[in-house]
């Protein structure tokens, strides 16, 4: 498919790295001209200009493009870019700044398909990544709520007993399980838990602590961590 | 009369309340649009003098979820 994206900063420049890779064309529209040579550097079709004039957006072929990525941090270019992109029936994509904005966005905002605030994304990858390998953020459904997938280790109280004797406190609850080495399944209420089984947890964010010391069996904080 | 514009700048979500909480601010609160880009809301007023605006927009910024108010005032 074709791709115009508005740009060529850190998230537009990636984001269009990452449609190259998977077989897209993608055309990036950019005001600054440093990142404009960083980009072209990069082998990507670059246009020079500003993003929220229609006859940038034009010679950028927003007319037969299948998509709009409109990712600066610039929120007036951002809308602007997916107003001209509406015009002619374009799918839209705006990245907000600032998170309130994603859902005031999402209910106001015709021009606009989908929202994007790239920094709710790098949040649960730094929180993966303090949280430690037995325990992974795979989705936020709602502000309060997100499936986190578990891997029972050595340390688990649950090692040694089936899905239907775990306990999970009342806002949490097993949606897939799978052994060491196996693909996830939905859960049995037979299944025995063993180090390397892993469990898909839908859970309030109030319960995840403890529902993660039921399944995982680790303090949060890494060892010799302040108290 | 006065015409004046408040441009607002939320730091909350909740557009339901804060667009009610600033129609109901003052009566002379004309309208509130919420509008695109790196400011969240527009209020018009209409006022007798540029002491009322000042009021009114402090009123505004004092809202909880509103993180800064600039007031404009027409002169046509």
């Amino acid at each position: 498919m074709r791709f115009v994206i508005i740009g060529a900063g850190r998230v537009g420049l990636r984001t269009a790295r990452v449609l190259r890779e998977e077989g897209h064309q993608v055309t990036l529209v950019e005001l600054d001209r440093d990142r404009v040579e960083h980009a072209r550097d990069a082998g990507f079709e670059v246009i020079h200009g500003d993003g929220s004039r229609e006859e940038v957006l034009r010679e950028a072929g927003i007319e037969d493009a299948d998509g709009l990525g409109a990712l600066t941090s610039d929120l007036n270019v951002n809308f602007a870019a997916c107003s001209i992109a509406k015009h002619n029936r374009t799918w839209t994509v705006l990245r907000v700044d600032e998170d309130y904005r994603e859902g005031v966005y999402q209910a106001y905002a015709d021009e606009v398909d989908e929202v994007v605030y790239p920094e709710r994304l790098g949040a649960i990858g730094a929180k993966n990544a303090l949280l430690g390998g037995s325990i992974r953020a795979i989705a936020d459904v709602a502000q309060h709520l997100q499936v986190v997938l578990m891997t029972v280790t050595e340390a688990s109280p649950m090692r040694g007993y089936t899905i239907e004797e775990v306990q999970l406190p009342a806002n949490a609850t097993i949606i897939a399980f799978g052994k060491a080495e196996e693909s996830m399944g939905l859960p049995l209420s037979d299944d025995t838990l063993a180090v390397g089984d892993r469990l898909a947890v839908l859970a309030d964010f109030d319960v995840l602590e403890e529902a993660r010391q039921l399944i995982v069996g680790e303090t949060l904080a890494p060892e010799g961590g302040t108290a | 009369m006065i015409t004046a514009y408040v441009m607002v700048k939320a730091s909350s979500g909740d557009v339901g309340r804060l667009k009610r909480e600033m129609a109901a601010a003052d009566d002379t609160v004309e309208g509130v649009s919420v509008v695109a880009g790196d400011i969240d809301y527009i209020v018009k007023l209409r006022v007798d003098g540029p002491s009322d605006v000042k009021a009114v927009a402090a009123s505004i910024h004092e809202m909880v979820g509103i993180e800064d108010t600039r007031t404009y005032i027409a002169m046509d």
